[in-house]
């Protein structure tokens, strides 16, 4: 009874053997398969590393101290600038430059394309101004004209002289810059600036999307701070690269001329001409705001004259008044 | 209304008067034709130009909602504008007029030829005229050098041009050049345009006082102005032609709102004479104070 009841319990024994060894040679074959497999990618990406590295492709790179400098092309890591960079580089400006703005009056005609470019870079409220145009008359009798306003970017700032804290200073070449880290909102230079260009954040800044991950450029002002000061930075992050500033670019009727005074040459943001500076301002009889008070602004104007435009009123464009009538 | 009339007739009287003055091509520049044939992808080019310079005065061509201006710009869709000939549309756009401005430096002649095949699409008759000899150069198989030298003694740059080719060597003769400087935006013209001699030599004068760097060094460029005949062919060279300019540094001198290492002398001295006068005098009190201190010691132990 005994064997009877053992035999059977045998062959089930043999049977789970014979189950769990084929269970296990399966797994064995699996783990071993697939860790040949992996041992073989690795090798294999190792190997592809390797040759790549020692293809000896390289490729020509621009120093910032303008060599020219030859890499493995492996080695090239794209550049992203930290704050520190922004910090350092914003403040010292660019070497060897004096940036001056010529606005010509007689050519405004208040399109406010300049406004809109500049708010939509600096991440501005329509009712929030770096530049802005204004109807201006002189007397009773003296006729009406657009001046688009923008910062002065004096050469003896009354605003720079009256923070308390280095929040805003001047620049080698001539920028005034804010940095919206340093400052305290204490609004002493809002009321030193003689020509009202600064303007404070009463509100969080205009929320823009990427702007949470971005690192705070303190050449373009964003993303600014509540409770700061902002005004224009004559596109300090544009200048940089070469390119005209936001507004001048931006204006459809050749109003803006941008340029070096090192160079004596300044250029058109819209028709691209580049003219003699001083030709430009000999001739036109430009002139600046307020030089009585001795703040040398880095901003002319040529005078409204020969107007080739109606002047009207701001909001009633030529085309509505054409449709209506 | 009273106001209105007057101010309207003497618009309307402005505007015809400006329109009446016809705006006059040169003959020998009307029946200037493209040098190649216009197709959807000219027009396609032609259109990205036109929304980034055109658009903003002249509206979209056939919906009239160009900009009311005096005098008016225009459709260019209208039959008045397609009534010019190629040549007449190319040269205004170069040249520009009044409020219309100039193009020349901003796009180059072929893409002005690209902007005409974009207008000419909302022109069901038109049928194009294409520059019968196409040629990338004026002469074929052939380098074109350019060589300037510059001439000191009376400020003048001399340019000679001339097409090497295998076999022989030839003077450009009678092509347009224009000099031109390099700024940081753009590039400054310097001179007129003039054109070349039977020899393949012009002469620019070169204006007084234009600021190089420290040296005097400018970079001067001569390009031909008939971009079509000639392609790009042009020189840039670094010459002494300007004048050297030391500007310092706008952060340089001493100002009161320059950074406290750069402020006026007068105030730093004032302000440390005022810290060591406070300091000072916080020192004398204290050391009163001492003395007092001391003779009280000395007044209590002489009445013991």
């Amino acid at each position: 009874m005994s064997e009877k009841k053992k035999k059977p319990a045998e062959e089930k024994n043999l049977d789970e053997i014979l189950d769990t060894s084929r269970r296990d040679f399966l797994k064995k074959v699996g783990l071993v398969g697939s860790a040949a497999l992996t041992g073989a990618a690795a090798l294999y990406s190792g190997y592809r590393f390797e040759k790549e590295k020692h293809s000896g492709a390289t490729i020509k790179v621009l120093t910032e101290d303008n060599r020219l400098v030859e890499i493995p092309v492996e080695q090239v890591k794209d550049y992203k600038p930290g704050l520190k960079v922004y910090q350092t580089r914003g403040r010292e400006g660019i070497e060897g430059k004096r940036w001056v703005m010529v606005i010509d009056l007689s050519k405004c005609r208040n399109a406010r394309k300049c406004v809109e470019a500049c708010q939509d870079a600096h991440h501005l409220r329509p009712y929030e101004y770096h530049i802005n145009t204004l109807v201006m008359q002189e007397s009773k009798n003296t006729p009406r004209y657009f001046m688009p306003k923008p910062c002065q970017h004096c050469d003896n700032p009354p605003c720079v002289s009256v923070c308390p804290v280095d929040a805003t200073f001047k620049r080698q070449d001539g920028i005034v810059l804010i940095d919206n880290e340093r400052c305290i909102g204490c609004r002493f230079c809002m009321s030193a600036c003689p020509y009202s260009a600064r303007m404070f954040h009463w509100q969080e800044p205009l929320a823009v999307e990427g702007d949470k991950e971005r690192v705070y450029d303190i050449e373009l002002n964003v993303p600014h701070k509540k409770g700061t000061i902002s005004k224009c930075l004559f596109s300090a992050d544009r200048l940089r690269e070469g390119i005209m500033p936001y507004c001048v670019s931006a204006c459809p009727n050749g109003v803006f001329y941008f340029g070096d005074e090192n160079e004596d040459a300044v250029t058109n943001g819209t028709t691209k001409e580049t003219v003699r500076l001083s030709e430009l301002l000999e001739q036109n009889g430009a002139y600046r705001l307020l030089p009585e008070l001795g703040t040398k602004p880095r901003v002319y104007y040529l005078p409204p004259k020969n107007r080739i435009f109606e002047f009207r009123e701001p909001g009633e464009t030529e085309y509505k008044e054409q449709h209506n009538t | 209304m009273r106001k209105l009339i007057p101010a309207l007739t003497a618009i309307l009287l402005l505007g015809t008067r400006l329109s009446a003055q016809d705006w006059t091509v040169p003959d020998d520049r009307k029946g200037r034709l493209s040098t190649f044939a216009f197709d959807d992808e000219t027009r396609k080019t032609g259109q990205k130009l036109y929304t980034a310079n055109c658009k903003s005065c002249h509206g979209i061509p056939g919906e009239d909602n160009w900009l009311r201006l005096v005098p008016p710009p225009g459709d260019p869709a209208s039959e008045k504008f397609q009534k010019n000939s190629d040549g007449e549309m190319f040269y205004k756009v170069v040249t520009g007029r009044g409020q219309m401005p100039s193009f020349r430096t901003v796009l180059s002649a072929n893409e002005i030829w690209a902007l005409i095949s974009y207008l000419r699409s909302y022109n069901q008759g038109y049928v194009q005229q294409v520059m019968q000899l196409i040629t990338s150069s004026a002469y074929p198989d052939a380098e074109i050098r350019i060589a300037l030298a510059w001439n000191s003694a009376d400020s003048t740059v001399d340019i000679s041009a001339t097409a090497v080719s295998e076999k022989s060597s030839v003077a450009v003769t009678d092509a347009e050049m224009q000099l031109m400087v390099q700024r940081r935006f753009g590039h400054l013209a310097v001179d007129e345009p003039r054109n070349t001699d039977s020899r393949g030599f012009v002469r620019f004068r070169m204006p007084a006082g234009l600021p190089g760097d420290t040296a005097g060094n400018v970079l001067v460029m001569a390009r031909f102005t008939d971009e079509e005949t000639f392609g790009s062919a042009g020189k840039d060279t670094i010459l002494r032609a300007g004048m050297p300019s030391f500007n310092e540094s706008l952060v340089a001198p001493r100002a009161m709102w320059n950074t406290a290492r750069k402020a006026p002398v007068w105030i730093i001295l004032t302000y440390l004479g005022g810290v060591l006068i406070a300091w000072g005098f916080i020192m004398l009190v204290l050391l009163k104070l001492r003395d007092i201190f001391i003779i009280g010691e000395n007044s209590t132990l002489n009445n013991k």
